[in-house]
């Protein structure tokens, strides 16, 4: 017994050594690769392509580790190619500089700096990183630069003076998930199951508060504790047992996949279930519809104008991801949407276009309209950005996303 | 409440299920196999790679358990050939070596984003009074109870058992003696990767995975086997379930819901702790 227990001694280091290395096998911090787009794009041109003095613009992403965010600056890149292709902002060319910060803080903060001291860009637009804001939230108010954010996801994204995001975001989601459920639904026992993620958990928690406030109503059951690679089982049933009627969850897609397949291995289908924009993807209601759980259970918001319906809205969205090989995703929505925004701001400066030229623009952005939002878009010089508080929702319906509601779902301000 | 406990069986059957196969390979062959749950993480990947690609899930599954059960037995040849005279605890430290490298190749090939794994037959339950039990309950406690019998009979009843128990103990003399040695303990090797295989087969789907947290489930299996004292099947198994339904209820106590997921590490301590009771100082040093 003796050997067994020296052999167990080393099997501390082996476990440490796989929850450390085995995370980030492949994201080796500082392997950050910077993509240039001032090439214009291969389309049929109207006008002759820019070639003045390009415009620089910035954007940090998490394009390798073990949560991705490819699409939203693909979809900005796509849509600054068109621009450039047709000739640019007043002849001058967009230079769009992706980079990658692999999740990792070092790399986000040196990615920052990069691109405001050494490329000197005038503004960042379309960045979708897991960390980006936390990071650099303070360096971009220190230097006097201003993103729209593509993806916002962390809590200070949402909490910066310099960055106001095109989506909603996991927060103010979550409130407009849970207002959805307890007033559209017109759900009673409304119920909570979220993923422990430490640092998102105050956010979590104000976003709970701002629904209290709204609606005068308390969480009938919640549980904060569940793991990313956790057994659902064990807290579908607490809540089942607990008497759910709705359950309102965050999580990965994955998790959204995951819940109604324990969902369907238990037999319960009497109780409403209503997630995230992150559960909003082809590839769950495909999984979900070839396996057939989560039909008529599961709900999620959608932060745009719905991406899988045919709407009019998104024609030019999906004419121009496709061409560009972008999936068509809410990311790429939000990459589109926040390159779009840019773009409007550029061509609406009189005068030179340089960093404090757009930093003025953005400040004087207010009630910017789209119709892929259902609330208006606005900068300012408020000491924080959430302007997205509209969500469309879908319901699966054997396999597919159909709308639950037909107009936005809008939270009410104060 | 029951039907948590329920829900418990099919992590807990896989648990066992593991336990088991490192007890055996301990008996049998003389190694504490770390590599054992990497091993059926990377059959199991095998498998889903397998299934998205069009392959039937029956089949996929299958060739996930071969695929398992063929990297194992490549493992125990290294140990036949090379390692035969080594002592246990070399061995074992090879099989951390091992674990790495599956590890690291896993990676490579399958990445590490989490995936999705569909159910062992969705939608199929027994309802008995208000417990419901799924299919891959009743497929992980069935794969415990054959396995734990066949294991039993084998080493008690076989000779073959006998012979594999004396390799354990003295390699050289049951070589002398006339055993196939190399054979015997790639055959162990592969036994023990395929149930390895069907064991993170079974487990899988009811969770989302991914490749690492697949071969983490080595910490319960090894919590599990160490209160059998390695060497005991039936108290393994019980601790395997045992472990599953502590994790699992421990979700619904507020207090310890975040730290459930260091249980096996407190059962290790706890069964060394409880192991070194009677030692003295000078013998335990």
């Amino acid at each position: 017994m003796r050997r067994i227990t020296t052999i167990l001694a080393v099997m501390g280091i082996v476990a440490a050594a796989c929850g450390g290395g085995g995370a980030t096998e492949e994201t080796a911090p500082g392997q950050t690769t910077t993509t240039t787009t001032a090439a214009p794009a291969t389309t049929a041109t109207t006008a002759p392509p820019a070639t003045a003095e390009p415009i620089k613009l910035g954007s940090v992403n998490s394009l390798t580790g073990q949560i991705v965010f490819p699409e939203a600056s693909a979809a900005a890149k796509a849509v600054f190619d068109r621009v450039n292709a047709e000739g640019g902002i007043d002849g001058r060319p967009i230079e769009y500089l992706i980079e990658d910060d692999a999740a990792d803080p070092a790399g986000a903060a040196q990615a920052a700096r990069r691109l405001v001291e050494d490329e000197g860009v005038v503004a960042m637009v379309g960045s979708a990183s897991l960390l980006e804001c936390a990071v650099n939230g303070a360096y971009y108010a220190e230097q006097g630069v201003y993103a729209i954010q593509g993806t916002g996801v962390d809590p200070l994204c949402f909490a910066s003076s310099n960055i106001s995001p095109v989506n909603t975001g996991p927060y103010l989601g979550y409130t407009v998930s849970l207002y959805f459920a307890s007033e559209v639904l017109g759900k009673d026992r409304v119920c909570a199951l979220i993923f422990d993620i430490p640092d998102f958990r105050p956010a979590m928690d104000a976003a709970i508060q701002q629904w209290r406030d709204l609606t005068g109503k308390e969480l009938h059951f919640s549980n904060f504790t569940l793991q990313f690679t956790d057994d659902v089982t064990p807290f579908v049933l607490q809540a089942r047992d607990a008497g759910c009627e709705v359950v309102v969850s965050n999580g990965l897609d994955v998790h959204y996949i995951g819940f109604m397949q324990a969902l369907q291995a238990q037999g319960i289908d009497d109780m409403a279930w209503v997630g995230l924009t992150s559960g909003y993807t082809a590839d769950v209601a495909e999984t979900l519809g070839s396996i057939g759980a989560g039909s008529g259970i599961l709900h999620v918001n959608s932060e745009f104008e719905p991406f899988t319906l045919d709407s009019p809205v998104l024609d030019d969205w999906r004419a121009l991801m496709t061409e560009a090989g972008v999936p068509l995703t809410s990311f790429a929505e939000g990459g589109y949407l926040a390159a779009t925004i840019m773009v409007d701001v550029l061509r609406g400066i009189d005068g030179p276009i340089t960093r404090e030229s757009v930093s003025e623009a953005l400040l004087a952005l207010e009630g910017y309209e789209h119709p892929m939002i259902g609330s208006p878009y606005s900068f300012g010089d408020a000491p924080a950005h959430n302007p997205n508080r509209a969500s469309k929702f879908l319901r699966l319906e054997g396999g597919e996303w159909q709308l639950a509601t037909d107009d936005w779902v809008v939270l009410p301000t104060g | 409440m029951l039907n948590t406990a329920i829900a418990s069986l099919t992590s807990g059957g896989a648990y066992a299920l593991l336990g088991v196969g490192l007890v055996l390979t301990y008996r049998m062959t003389g190694v504490l196999n770390f590599a054992h749950a990497v091993v059926g993480a990377f059959g199991t990947y095998t498998a889903i790679v397998a299934f998205e690609v069009g392959v039937p899930y029956g089949l996929a599954m299958v060739a996930g358990i071969v695929v398992a059960a063929s990297v194992s037995a490549g493992i125990g040849l290294v140990m036949a050939r090379w390692f035969a005279e080594a002592t246990t605890i070399v061995r074992s430290t090879v099989t951390i070596a091992v674990f790495l490298g599956v590890l690291v190749v896993g990676f490579r090939l399958f990445g590490d984003t989490p995936r999705v794994v569909p159910a062992i037959l969705p939608g199929v339950r027994v309802e008995v009074a208000t417990v419901t039990l799924t299919a891959s309950t009743l497929v992980a406690v069935g794969g415990v109870a054959v396995l734990a019998a066949a294991v039993a009979w084998f080493l008690a009843k076989t000779r073959t058992g006998i012979i594999l128990r004396a390799v354990s103990e003295r390699p050289t003399t049951a070589r002398l003696l006339g055993a196939p040695l190399q054979t015997l303990v790639v055959a162990v090797w592969a036994v023990s990767g395929a149930v390895a295989g069907a064991a993170v087969a079974i487990i899988a789907p009811t969770r989302t995975n991914d490749y690492a947290s697949l071969a983490i489930l080595i910490l319960p299996a090894l919590a599990a086997a160490l209160l059998g004292g390695f060497r005991r099947v039936g108290v393994t198994i019980l601790a395997g379930f045992g472990i599953a339904l502590v994790e699992l209820l421990g979700a619904r106590v507020p207090a310890v819901a975040q730290y459930r997921t260091v249980v096996p590490f407190v059962v290790i301590l706890g069964a060394l702790l409880w192991m070194q009771r009677k030692e003295v100082w000078d013998e335990a040093r």
